[in-house]
């Protein structure tokens, strides 16, 4: 904690969309991975991927802000002692497993057992957060410590690279919302980031791989056939599969799959198995009950540690207040109380393998990254730094560099990792473009009336894999007016969404009566996410103001 | 690259000569333009070979080479800053071509219609959801 940064300078928390991107020289924009517990920087030198160290000489930050001292600091410039210090409630982490996320999600509920206040009050909306500074709880927001965050990252990049940074291409998780995606963005902003790309991190592991593939094709004047890989990932906050498809510099994504699933659950349900009270002893979150928890965790975190090398392990911890924990695990308990994590895992493979349409046999490569126990393992790539460094090299093509020796010749095709629909058919998600569709993409697909002389419709946007609308993420809603007068099923009301090569998705409507083949009303077209703060009540709140007067059923054409 | 002049007759997918220019802080980037024509009468204006630039008996690994090579230099990505424009439903429609003719139930029917009638094709199978057949921009 010795040297300290100068003073935050976080931007104001209005969106900044409306932004022109107009430099002479095009800036090389950095790559970043925002970890729920690391975090890491690289940057395309001119001719390599330089990962970016901190003054400490660490490539890989902590992933957290500490509120203790009068000026916030965070994993960039700060370091802690021991890991207790970490948990004593003025530290906020795993900023990523709660950014964008409301206070009735499983994630969040699971977050209340971390030493920092995450309080909940159940009705869809943001959960409060607060930091315990001198017996007081600060409260903050997760864009706000991520912002704190990015600026001690960014201060260090310009240190490095003596100029202004400005652009950035971040990694991020499978399984986030379009909702999450618009938090992040707002969290770079706050810390005067512009985020040129999102991209899901096995596609960041992808785009490498694709490089490394050229390379020993053009070393050995192969044929470039194509490579199939399946690229796991596994982290403390989520869990990532893709399959890819390689040849020439070209990665497409034939699929992508992820869940909120990693090492903190790995973590939390051990505590839980060495302390099975431990939630509701911990809930008061008194100076003393956050000092327990602190103590338990990191000596869960310490057995899970040796269990990777021992069958069985010790677990000996005086909780405090007479609580005390002297208990032998082995391998195998540790094995049980996670089967669910390791069965969503296997899940999330097989599903990837599934909607990509390919056999175990196919694959050429296997790449693996963070935690996992897979036999055969591509071993070309740093499994903690595979994402950060496709994240720069996707900076850099994305920033329109171009490397004389063809080391950026590279494209990464993208699929979308959720299914983009609208509410019709009752209360049915009806999917317009599916997930793991080609981007940039565009479909369409058509409506109708559920009552006579129906004049408006009601279109709810979700996103999501769930099949009744209310199980996805809610992007926005708005409503057709001046449908003309007609007996239900007669009008044609088209729904069109369109997701460019950047990810923006807008969505478009019309509608065309039979006989004519032009719109009778102006066509609508709406960018999503336009929900503001994941409100999931909206829907419910139309549902109960309006009901069923302004739904859709699919049509039918014979 | 606003539309001035659009096909007549279009199908009632379409949102009749909709130029659907995006909000002012893209605008200088990037411009959508939407229309569709399910109509025969319109003959578009190259197959899905054509698109590909591979021989209507190409394999499999030819096809995709030929995807590969096309992706390259139309993807929005990597398309010169003056394409990007048009890159985009360039490359959907390098997508769709790729799709199909790589599902060989799809390419089969693809084929029968093809022969079938000689007659200017659209984008078919793109979606999935049946028969909407987006022809987007002009022929390039």
């Amino acid at each position: 904690m010795a040297e300290r940064e100068p003073a935050y300078t976080v931007a104001s928390d209005s969106e900044t969309t409306g932004e022109e991107k107009s430099s002479p020289l095009p800036e090389i924009a950095i790559g970043i991975d925002i970890g729920t517990s690391q975090c890491s920087v690289a940057v395309w030198n001119g001719s390599e991927v330089e990962l970016l160290k901190n003054k400490r000489n660490q490539k890989l930050m902590k992933s957290f802000v500490t509120f203790k001292d009068e000026a916030p600091s965070g994993g960039v410039t700060s370091q802690f002692s021991h890991e207790h210090e970490m948990l004593f409630g003025d530290t906020i982490f795993n900023m990523k497993r709660l950014i964008g996320r409301v206070d009735t999600d499983p994630v969040v509920h699971a977050s209340k057992n971390l030493p920092f206040l995450v309080q909940t009050l159940d009705i869809g909306v943001r959960p409060f957060i607060a930091a315990l500074v001198n017996n007081v709880w600060r409260s903050t927001t997760p864009e706000e410590v991520l912002a704190m965050f990015l600026v001690e990252l960014r201060l260090m990049t310009e240190t490095h690279l003596k100029r202004p940074i400005r652009n950035v291409v971040l990694t991020v998780p499978v399984s986030f919302s379009r909702f999450q995606l618009t938090r992040l963005e707002r969290a770079c902003a706050m810390a005067g980031l512009h985020v040129l790309r999102l991209m899901p991190e096995p596609t960041a592991v992808a785009l490498l791989y694709g490089q490394q593939q050229q390379k020993a094709s053009q070393e050995t004047m192969g044929s470039g056939s194509e490579k199939i890989a399946l690229i796991f990932n596994m982290g403390a906050g989520y869990c990532d599969v893709a399959v890819t498809a390689t040849a020439g510099g070209v990665s497409q994504i034939k699929a992508l799959a992820g869940s909120t699933i990693g090492g903190e659950d790995l973590l939390q349900n051990m505590m839980r198995h060495l302390l099975p009270d431990s939630e509701n002893i911990f809930k008061r979150h008194g100076v003393e009950e956050i000092k327990s928890m602190a103590l338990l965790r990191v000596a869960t975190q310490d057995a899970i540690h040796q269990l990777s090398t021992q069958s069985s392990v010790q677990v000996d911890v005086d909780l405090g207040n007479s609580l005390k924990i002297c208990k032998v695990v082995d391998r195998a308990e540790f094995e049980e109380v996670n089967k669910e994590v390791f069965e969503k895992c296997e899940s999330l493979i097989i599903q990837c393998l599934h909607d990509a349409k390919v056999e175990v046999g196919d694959i050429n490569d296997n790449l693996v990254t963070n935690l996992c126990k897979i036999t055969e393992v591509y071993k070309g790539i740093n499994p903690l730094e595979g994402a950060v460094c496709g994240a720069a090299m996707e900076g850099a093509v994305a920033s329109g560099i171009s490397d004389p020796f063809g080391n950026l010749d590279l494209l990464t095709i993208q699929a979308t990792p959720l299914a983009i629909g609208i509410r019709a058919d009752g209360n049915k998600f009806v999917p317009v473009i599916p997930r793991n569709t080609t981007m940039p993409a565009r479909k369409d697909l058509l409506f109708t009336t559920i009552h006579d002389n129906q004049t408006e419709a009601l279109i709810l946007v979700y996103e999501g894999e769930g099949k009744k609308a209310e199980e996805n993420h809610l992007l926005g809603y708005f409503k057709i007016m001046g449908i003309p007068a007609a007996p239900k099923g007669v009008p044609e009301i088209s729904v069109c969404m369109d997701i460019d090569a950047a990810n923006v998705l807008r969505v478009l409507t019309g509608v065309v009566m039979p006989g004519s083949r032009i719109t009778v009303v102006p066509v609508m077209e709406v960018r999503m996410p336009m929900v503001d703060d994941g409100h999931g009540w909206c829907a419910e709140a139309l549902n109960r103001t309006h009901g069923a007067t302004m739904d859709l059923v699919t049509l039918k054409k014979a | 690259m606003l539309s001035t002049s659009f096909p007549a007759p279009l199908s009632t997918a379409t949102f009749a000569g909709k130029t659907i220019s995006s909000p002012p802080f893209h605008a200088k980037s990037r411009r959508v333009l939407i229309s569709a024509t399910a109509s025969t009468t319109e003959p578009s204006c190259t197959s899905l070979y054509e698109i590909l630039g591979v021989a209507a008996v190409a394999s499999d690994q030819e096809i995709k080479a030929a995807y590969r090579r096309l992706a390259r230099v139309s993807h929005p990505d990597v398309a010169a800053v003056d394409r990007k424009v048009s890159s985009a439903d360039e490359f959907m429609k390098i997508h769709a071509a790729y799709s199909t003719l790589l599902d060989p139930e799809k390419r089969a029917s693809y084929d029968r219609s093809l022969f079938r009638q000689q007659q200017p094709l659209t984008v078919t199978g793109f979606s999935g959801y049946g028969c909407r057949k987006w022809e987007t921009d002009q022929c390039w």
